[in-house]
């Protein structure tokens, strides 16, 4: 088919389907619809995800472990806990935080309205050492080591926090999937029944295409153009609400949880934007597919 | 993608079609194209009809003991052996539901024989890969009793609808189509919608149509099946001078006048199988 001057194939594709897209009118907003609610949900099990496992990624990159001293102990028993922590493999620098910093770091990580010393007769922080090693995965073995140490009450490091934050990632990420996956189902019936619409309206011009010599990929071509445009119509619909409830979430968690490390909003949308375009049009242009299928067979 | 014609379905006599109104009509329908052996054309036997025999070249139609038996357990075809020469006109007679349509649809590939082999000009069609009925069917040209005509597109624009979705260049549309309503006698009539076309003007527009890629085989199912009987008359004349166009015409039909009154080949089915074969033969046998 040389002879073909693909612009002006495109261009009778495009306007055929988008011609179809609007005759439909209230079918194509149901599919539409369903298509929002299902990116919605594919969207936002994305988010979370992502989000989880960018908190997970932030506390696994940090390299510290605290290792927390006994109430009451003596100066010479500290220094002699801090030479200790000195001599293990791995660390690279040893801090003393006494009960009186921790107080005021606490106070300065919540925001500064509320009055410890008027609430509390006594500070209740233990001293602590921050221990910086070179590597994240040297902090388990520095950890139990310190724990061992006379006069150390504890001694912790993100992982065990980690570990849990990654499982959760991924039933969220499971269960995103399984409902998304259900849901991408019913769109692409509603979609194929919409479009089915159109191939129905369209019979005898089908039947002509076809006698006349037409290839299936010609006749194709407008209906797979219409589920697309239903797809990426309820792909943008889902990234707004999406986005936009994201956006919200983050404004709001920024300023009650302002340690929290969340991801930027901009950011999120970037990359939720072409994954649920993707999802949509995948969904919209096979939904077509199943909607010509069975009057192409020749 | 594909070529737009393969060399393999693209017939000896595709040019014809252009030159064919400067012929002398009935004197040179019995030619026989691409003939491997050389034999010069059967002058003495120009002035009669076309004997099938004659024609050496590959059959335009070639039907092997084709037998159809549908999923429901209907048997429409009961080994069907004929062979149609190029530029033949041939009638297919028989009573309703005796297997015409379904004869006619194996030949552009809409059904395929349950055992037996179809062959358009040469090539065993019921083999043909799916990707390529489109290009047989540029081929082929097919006119049905409903017509089948686009109700809301001018008799111009159902014409040009054909080519256009096969892809043909802009340049020389507007000119083939202009062309085709011109042999079918519609020049004036072609901004006219088919609702305001009488029927047998509607079958003029499908039968441009079908001709507008220049087919070098004409199928009309039943053409005149809608038709009052001045009007058939008028239909299958066009379809006669088509013929003389270096065109094969293969009509199916349950009208006696026509055939009788026309008396070119004719192949009656009964029941599926095929019960007469005759040159300028009559509807109902002597």
């Amino acid at each position: 088919m040389s002879s073909i001057q693909p612009s002006r194939g495109a261009r009778y594709f495009l306007s055929e389907g988008l011609q179809a897209f609007r005759r439909n009118g209230l079918m194509s907003l149901a599919a539409v619809t369903v298509t929002i609610v299902t990116l919605v949900a594919l969207g936002a099990a994305l988010v979370v995800a992502g989000a989880l496992d960018y908190i997970a990624h932030r506390l696994e990159s940090q390299v510290q472990t605290v290792v927390y001293l006994k109430d009451g102990l003596a100066d010479t028993a500290v220094a002699a806990v801090r030479a200790r922590l000195e001599s293990l493999p791995g660390v690279t620098a040893v801090a003393y935080v006494s009960k009186g910093e921790a107080l005021d770091r606490l106070r300065r990580s919540i925001g500064g309205g509320v009055q410890f010393r008027d609430l509390l007769a006594r500070n209740p922080l233990p001293a602590s050492f921050v221990v910086d090693a070179d590597r994240p995965d040297r902090l388990e073995v520095i950890a139990a080591a310190a724990q061992r140490l006379p006069g150390v009450e504890m001694a912790s490091y993100g992982g065990g926090a980690v570990g849990h934050l990654f499982a959760l990632t991924r039933v969220v990420r499971l269960f995103g999937a399984a409902v998304g996956g259900a849901l991408a189902l019913v769109a692409l019936v509603i979609i194929a029944s919409t479009i089915r619409l159109t191939v129905f309206a369209r019979r005898t011009e089908i039947e002509v295409m076809r006698l006349v010599g037409a290839t299936a990929w010609f006749i194709r071509w407008p209906f797979v153009i219409e589920g697309a445009v239903t797809g990426a119509c309820g792909a943008v619909g889902a990234f707004v609400a999406v986005a936009g409830l994201y956006a919200l979430v983050v404004q709001s968690a920024r300023s009650s949880l302002p340690f929290l490390p969340l991801p930027g909003p901009e950011q999120v949308a970037l990359g939720l934007l072409w994954k649920l375009l993707v999802w949509g049009v995948v969904i919209g242009v096979v939904g077509s597919l199943l909607a010509v299928r069975r009057h192409l067979r020749v | 993608m594909e070529p737009d014609r393969p060399d393999d379905l693209t017939p000896a006599v595709t040019t014809r079609a252009e030159d064919g109104a400067a012929r002398a009509p009935r004197t040179v329908v019995v030619s026989a194209p691409a003939d491997p052996g050389g034999t010069p054309p059967h002058e003495g036997a120009a002035a009669s009809e076309p004997d099938p025999a004659a024609a050496l070249g590959p059959a335009a139609v070639e039907f092997e003991h084709v037998t159809k038996i549908y999923p429901n357990g209907v048997t429409a075809l009961r080994d069907v052996s004929f062979r149609i020469a190029p530029e033949e006109f041939v009638f297919i007679v028989g009573p309703t539901a005796t297997g015409k349509s379904t004869l006619m649809k194996m030949i552009y590939r809409e059904e395929s024989p349950t055992s037996g082999r179809v062959l358009v000009n040469g090539r065993d069609i019921t083999r043909l890969p799916a990707r390529q009925v489109a290009f047989l069917r540029r081929r082929v040209g097919v006119v049905f009793q409903d017509f089948k005509l686009l109700p809301r597109k001018t008799a111009r624009e159902n014409v040009a609808f054909a080519l256009e979705v096969t892809g043909a260049p802009s340049r020389d549309l507007a000119r083939r189509v202009a062309e085709v309503l011109e042999v079918v006698g519609l020049a004036a009539r072609a901004d006219a919608l088919p609702g305001q076309m009488s029927a047998g003007e509607q079958q003029r527009v499908s039968i441009a149509r079908a001709l507008v890629h220049r087919p070098p085989l004409l199928l009309a199912d039943e053409p005149t099946g809608n038709l009052d009987p001045d009007t058939s008359w008028e239909i299958v004349q066009l379809l006669s001078q088509i013929n003389l166009r270096a065109t094969t015409v293969v009509v199916t039909t349950h009208d006696k006048m026509i055939v009788d009154i026309l008396r070119r080949r004719v192949i009656a089915l009964d029941t599926g199988a095929v019960v007469r074969d005759q040159r300028r033969g009559l509807y109902g046998g002597r």
